[in-house]
């Protein structure tokens, strides 16, 4: 049975190899078995999907309000 | 057609061009940089500007360019993939150490992504991540990017790319994890 089941290290690199790439069928399958009987994993799971479609919502934008005229001007003498 | 007069264009484009290099650069001194960049190189190959684009989308397909090329130099730097960082998270037979288990953190309803307080804790957890990882994080969400895509920019293998997202993914959820349940 261990040779069949995969780590959870090696559960939790292929979820996130299948969110970026395509997994094979035999990792699909051993994946979906790990999971069906593995909490930490499953969890580890959602949270790392939750993470995915939490990024695009963030809000990076906070942009100091620059005086940029300086380096406009050291712009156009470099020119 | 017009005559061309870069000056004119420092002082009209400067401010757009800083807000999006600051944007995906998240560093005021590296974004300031890469406008100057910019420029400097729109000035060396004026002659290929023909006027078929406005000069705003010339500058910015520029502008683009050295941003890639920031992030290609940052992943350049020596980057060790030994075990040493899954060690913190696994044990020896790759089982998840006691205390490092992920919880459940109770998202039945969806809604977590769009609540304020999860996404400052995940803001502030990226930003605590290696810069290595940050980065590739970054070229993924940021600027939109297909693992693929960015693997072949960055000249890094899928292999190394996605075990960095593991070890990023590992060092984040437990990041968020903490906070979210002490707040």
């Amino acid at each position: 049975m261990k040779k069949i089941m995969l780590s959870c290290e090696k559960a939790t690199e292929l979820i996130e190899k299948k969110i970026h790439f395509k997994l094979s069928l035999k990792e699909k399958v051993q994946l979906a078995m790990h999971l069906a009987l593995c909490k930490p994993c499953s969890n580890y799971k959602k949270q790392s999907y939750l993470i995915e479609k939490t990024v695009p919502n963030i809000e990076f934008k906070e942009i100091a309000k620059e005086d940029l005229k300086p380096l406009k001007e050291e712009i156009i003498k470099k020119l | 057609m017009r005559e061309i007069n870069l000056t004119e264009w420092v002082n009209e484009y400067t401010d757009d061009m800083y807000s999006w290099a600051y944007f995906k650069v998240s560093d005021s001194e590296i974004a300031k940089d890469l406008v100057q960049d910019t420029f400097l190189a729109a000035a060396e190959k004026i002659s290929s500007f023909k006027g078929k684009s406005s000069p705003k989308t010339w500058l910015f397909s520029i502008l683009n360019f050295k941003i890639i090329d920031h992030y290609r130099e940052k992943v350049k730097k020596p980057y060790n993939t030994d075990s040493d960082s899954l060690s913190t998270y696994f044990d020896e037979n790759g089982e998840w150490r006691q205390d490092k288990r992920p919880q459940d953190l109770h998202d039945n309803d969806g809604d977590l992504m769009n609540d304020e307080d999860f996404q400052m804790i995940l803001k502030k957890c990226l930003e605590l991540l290696p810069e290595k990882w940050n980065t590739c994080v970054k070229l993924k969400y940021l600027l939109g990017k297909s693992g693929a895509d960015i693997c072949n920019q960055m000249d890094i293998s899928k292999n190394n790319y996605w075990q960095i997202i593991h070890r990023a993914k590992l060092s984040l959820r437990e990041c968020i994890e903490s906070k979210w349940n002490r707040d």
